[in-house]
Order: structure tokens, then sequence, then C-alpha cells
């Protein structure tokens, strides 16, 4: 099983490296994330009530870690959906392979790619903000977890949303559906107080708030705000725990109701 | 393990007690409203091939599904080496190799890597994997695009990777599901002796086709699938043998000397029925050594044969025959199986092609109804056909 998960991981990798133009805009994605958003929203200025010394880029720069981790959990999904096209899964169903062991590779390698690409974004808004992190190292080693772990809960989501639809364009439409809600109505970029009341009611109830939140506490070292860590963590396993166990149900279903 | 007995399917191996290594019992499949399979039972027995037979949604590829494990069954049992495929679906999959309809490699992997990720996936270590891998690509005769991604093989190499890629963990069944469709000619042959030589080996193996010719060469014994249903189901010679008499088609030079050819075999007793577009003579034979008298009556009359062909129906005849009548009460004939030694092709100035490479059929085929061209529109090759009585 460890096998198998592992040689499904590396191929996984390998065939995401294979194609030279997913890796540029793979690269290019947190970055255009990265310096267009917070340059658009830096031009509504500093909204009221920030913590002093904080800039709007800082504010942000959470936010723009954990949207493009939830971007990346949903390539996650859509390649499920390629994957199933590819000839190989019939033959992987007839083998004494489970299936949970090719979702598990998939989920594994698109953590790898999250990683990589958060670890880009740091590294660039170092070099063009510097000092980012008033956490230090270790706030930001907690922080890059803490985005990484909704980022991987939320990919097992997205695996049972392409394991359900089968469908690229249906499921990208009602990704991009979940893309824009999630993202939008958080506390990514305005606070959550701040927003319009339906908003605000959403915000409230929407998972990335609290991931956001805890990364942004620790990134900013905000007073207090190591108690966002564990409801963020908690809120992240729960929903990684359900949507793996929806992925992996809606995966078994036969292949036929996948053929074009 | 349950064999089944004289009343089985497979009446050709009714009763025998060699391992019956794929067992269907009762099998049927719905799919909403749909009942793709309805009660299909076969066996097959170690080291043999069943083909099975039918048209697009006769349901074939829902029953291979099934025996592979991919499919639950609605109602029924299967048993591959004695597993059974609901209970125990882990150890039928360690011991069975699928070829699909669609060429299941990975096109992003090159031939090699495919090799590699199935013999891992199986638990070898990387090096066995390696070893494994070049042993079937040397095998497959794919050495010269092991390299290459497999997305840019032609359809011919992806088959036979594909096929490789099913016999990587030396399954002790094989299910090839339509393996031939869409291939040429000469890839077609080559993948009918690799399955040939499995065979030899001990490889049990089930395959579906459309392809009458191939099951003809390839099979053992062949279940007819039409609608869910195993509507007949024996050895070749014996649905040929169901499918009605066995003709003698004499061809010869001249109009003249067919018109003196007719009067004498019709003079003899014979039913003589003229096919003036290939001026031919066509009869039907009862007892095999008619067609000896037959050579004999012309001889010596002075009519020189430019070509005599003996042949069992087709299997497009049988098919023909059970899709008229699906109890399949076709006449049944006495098999006599070779053309008599002394009935040789006289004076052949044409020859016609011969079968390219693999076994020829028990008996020759000819195909008797202009209409029957069913395995030519499925794209059989061209040797399928008539062929001369006793080739030099």
């Amino acid at each position: 099983m460890l096998t198998q998960v592992t040689v499904l991981t590396r191929r996984a990798v390998l065939d995401y490296l294979s194609d030279p133009r997913q890796v540029v805009t793979g690269l290019v994605q947190p970055v255009i994330w990265l310096f267009l958003l917070t340059s658009l929203f830096s031009k509504f200025g500093r909204p009221p009530g920030f913590p002093p010394g904080v800039s709007y880029f800082d504010y942000v720069l959470p936010a723009v870690l954990v949207n493009n981790a939830l971007q990346a959990s949903q390539q996650t999904g859509t390649g499920l959906i390629e994957e199933l096209r590819n000839g190989i899964v019939p033959r992987l169903r007839s083998l004494p392979v489970l299936p949970s062991s090719l979702l598990t590779a998939r989920s594994i390698a698109g953590l790898l790619r999250t990683a990589v690409q958060s670890l880009i974004m740091i590294a660039l808004a170092q070099l063009t903000h510097g000092n980012l992190s008033r956490g230090g190292l270790a706030g930001l080693t907690v922080s890059l977890g803490l985005t990484l772990l909704i980022g991987w809960s939320l990919g097992w989501v997205f695996l049972a949303v392409s394991a359900w639809i089968r469908r690229t364009d249906t499921v990208q439409n009602l990704s991009f559906m979940m893309l824009f809600i999630l993202t939008f109505a958080s506390s990514a970029y305005v606070p959550v107080r701040d927003l319009p009341t339906v908003l605000r009611v959403v915000a409230t109830g929407n998972p990335l708030t609290y991931a956001i939140n805890a990364t942004r506490t620790i990134l900013l070292h905000t007073p207090g705000g190591t108690g966002a860590i564990g409801p963020a963590i908690l809120i992240s396993l729960v929903i990684g725990a359900a949507g793996t166990f929806a992925a992996v149900l809606l995966f078994r279903r036969p292949l036929e109701m996948t053929r074009r | 393990m349950r064999v089944r007995d004289g009343k089985g399917p497979l009446t050709g191996y009714g009763g025998r007690s060699a391992e019956i290594m794929i067992e269907a019992d009762q099998i049927s499949k719905d799919f909403g409203t749909v009942r793709a399979l309805k009660s299909v039972s076969i066996a097959v027995p170690k080291g043999t091939v069943l083909a099975l037979l039918g048209h697009n949604g006769s349901g074939k590829t829902t029953l291979v599904n099934i025996l592979t494990t991919a499919l639950p069954p609605s109602s029924g049992q299967a048993r591959i080496a004695g597993f059974n495929v609901s209970k125990q679906p882990r150890e039928v999959r360690k011991r069975i190799g699928l070829t699909g309809q669609f060429a299941s490699v990975d096109g992003q992997l090159t031939g090699r890597s495919n090799l590699i990720l199935i013999a891992r996936l199986l638990g070898a270590d990387r090096r066995a994997a390696r070893d494994r891998a070049d042993t079937l690509l040397e095998l497959f005769g794919l050495q010269d695009v092991a390299p290459r991604r497999a997305a840019t093989y032609s359809g011919g190499l992806r088959r036979r990777l594909d096929l490789a890629m099913s016999l990587v963990g030396h399954p002790e069944v094989i299910f090839l599901d339509e393996p031939t469709a869409g291939l040429d000619p000469a890839s077609r042959i080559e993948l009918w002796k690799l399955v040939q030589s499995l065979v030899a080996e001990g490889t049990t193996v089930l395959l579906t086709t459309q392809i009458l010719d191939e099951a003809d060469r390839l099979a053992d014994s062949i279940a007819v699938l039409s609608a869910g249903v195993v509507v007949a189901s024996g050895t070749p010679a014996e649905l040929k043998a169901r499918a009605g008499q066995r003709t003698v088609t004499v061809t010869l030079t001249t109009i003249e000397q067919t018109s003196a050819a007719m009067v004498v075999l019709a003079h003899a007793g014979l039913e003589p029925e003229l096919d003036r577009k290939r001026n031919a003579i066509v009869m039907p034979i009862r007892a095999t050594e008619k067609v000896a008298s037959v050579v004999t009556l012309l001889d010596r009359a002075g009519i020189e044969v430019h070509e005599l062909t003996f042949g069992h129906p087709s299997l497009d005849d049988v098919y023909l025959a059970i899709a008229a009548q699906p109890t399949g009460q076709a006449a049944h004939v006495n098999g006599g199986s070779a053309v008599p030694p002394g009935v040789r092709r006289q004076g052949g100035a044409h020859e016609r092609a011969s079968q390219p490479g693999g076994p020829q059929p028990a008996g020759r085929l000819q195909r008797r109804r202009p209409g029957a061209d069913m395995a030519r529109q499925l794209g059989a090759h061209p040797g399928n056909g008539a062929h001369p009585a006793g080739g030099a």
C-alpha cells in the first residue's frame, strides 16, 4: 500500500513536471496572486482598525497564500478527471491496487505543488517587501503548515467533487463558484467586521476565514493570535476527513459513468 | 471448486475434470431499467480460450467488467481461479490480466515506464521491475520504442504495450476485450500469435470479439452473446455444423465448360447451382466422399477445373443463422473434417492469397452467401474468405 502510494505519487509528480506549460503556469500563478491582488487591493488604502505599522500587503499576504492553496486544491480535483480519461485507470482497477491509493497519490502530489508555490510566494514577498514575518522563522513555518493543511483538506473536497461529477467543464464551473465565494466572502481582503451583512454571515461560516485568520495572526504576530491556530487545524481536519470519505466512496463507482 | 457437468454451456468441455479458471454462474446485470446481461453462465477450463462473440451492445464488455471486478453483478456468482469476484476482488486481481477495448496505457509515460509502473504496483522492487519490463519489451518487440512516450505510439504499438502490461504479473487468466479492434491485418496476426503462445504456456484466455474469423482461429470454445443472453455455445466446429450443410464450389475456365459441367453434375443427381458472376457452380454436399465424385465426374467429361473449394459454413453463417432463429435450430450436418487427399486444385493459374500465418482453422471456411460478408464489414483481415481447397 505504502509502496503503491509512493509509486503513484512519483508518477503524478513526474506527469506534472513532464508538461512545461503546466509547470510554468503553476509557477506564474502564485506570483500573479501575490502582486496583482495585493497591488489592486492596496488602492483602497488601509482599512480602519488595522494594527499599527501593518501595511495592506502584510495584511493580505497570508490570505494570498491560503487562496493559492485553495486554487491548487481545485486543480488537484480537476486533475483527477483528466486522470479518469487516461487509459491507465481501468488498468489500475484491474490490479490489486486500492482506488484510494490513486487519490492519496494525487492529493500528496497536489500538496507538494502547493508547498513549492507557497515557498516561491514567501521568497518573493520577502525580496520585495522585506521583514515579512513578525513571528520570525517559527511563525513563518507554522503559517506555511496551516496553509498546506487547509489546501490539502480542500484538495480532498475537490477530489470528491471531481469523483462525483467526472466532467471537466462542469467541475470547473462549480469550482470557480466555490473559489469565488470561499475567497471573497472571507476575511481574506477585508476584515470580517467591515464586510456587508450577508457576506459577513457567510464569512463567519467560511472555513477559509479561520485558516486565514490563524495564518495572519501568526505572521503579523498579533497578541493572543495563537488561540486561532486550534480552531483552524480542527476545521481543516474535519473538512479533510469528510472530503476523503466522500472522495473514496464516490471514486469507487464504476468507470462506465465517466466514459465519453 | 465446482466443475460444470455435461450440461454446461461449453459442451466441448462439459464433464471434463480440467480446472475451471473462469466461471460465471447465472450472472445478470441491470443498468437502471436496461438489462445488460441475463443469466449468463460460462466456464473456461485452464489453458483454453473462450471467445465471446457478439455485436456492439450485446453485453460482452459488461461481462468482462464483472469478471475483472470492475463492476458488481446484479445477481449471480463469478469466480476466477476459484476466487469469488465480489467477495475476494483482491485475490482475483492478483491473478488476472486485462486488455480492454481502449488501450489501457499511460500516454504520458514511456513504454518502459508504463511496464515498470505496473511491476512496481504489483510489489516488485525497482530492479526486478526493470528486469520484468525489459523482458516484456523484448518479447513484444518494443525495445526500439521503449524510450518514447506511449502517446506517440501507433494503434498497433499501443495495443502491444497494453497486452505486455497485462502480462507483467504473470497472470493465470487473461481477458482480452476486442483486442484487435482497429488493428491492421499484420498487427492483428501478430497479436493472435502472442495469444496462442500464451495459451500454449497454460494461460486461460477470455476473448471478446466481433470478428468471427478471430474467434474461429483462437478459441477452443465460443459463446455467442446477443442482447445479454448466451444464444449459442460450443466449439467452433460444433457451431459451424449447426449453421447448415457444407458445400463444394467449382470454378471453371470457360462459360462453355461451365454449362457442360452443369449438365454432368445435374445428371449425376447433385444439385448444382450456377453462380454466373464468378463462373462457378455451387452445390451442397451431404457426404464427404461426394467431393471426390465431383472431381471424377468432371474429369471423365474432360472438363478442366480451375478451382475447387470445399468448406464448412463459415462462422458468418453461424452468426446469421443464430440471429435469424434465436433458438438456433439449424440443421445438424455431419462435420467431416479435411478435404480428401485426392482432391486438389487442378490447373490453378491464379493463386489466391493464402492465410498469412497462424494455424489454419479446422476445415476451410467458405462463404456461401454473398450477403454474409459480416466479417469483412467488421474489419476482418483480407485473408478471411473462401480459400482454395488444399492450396499448394
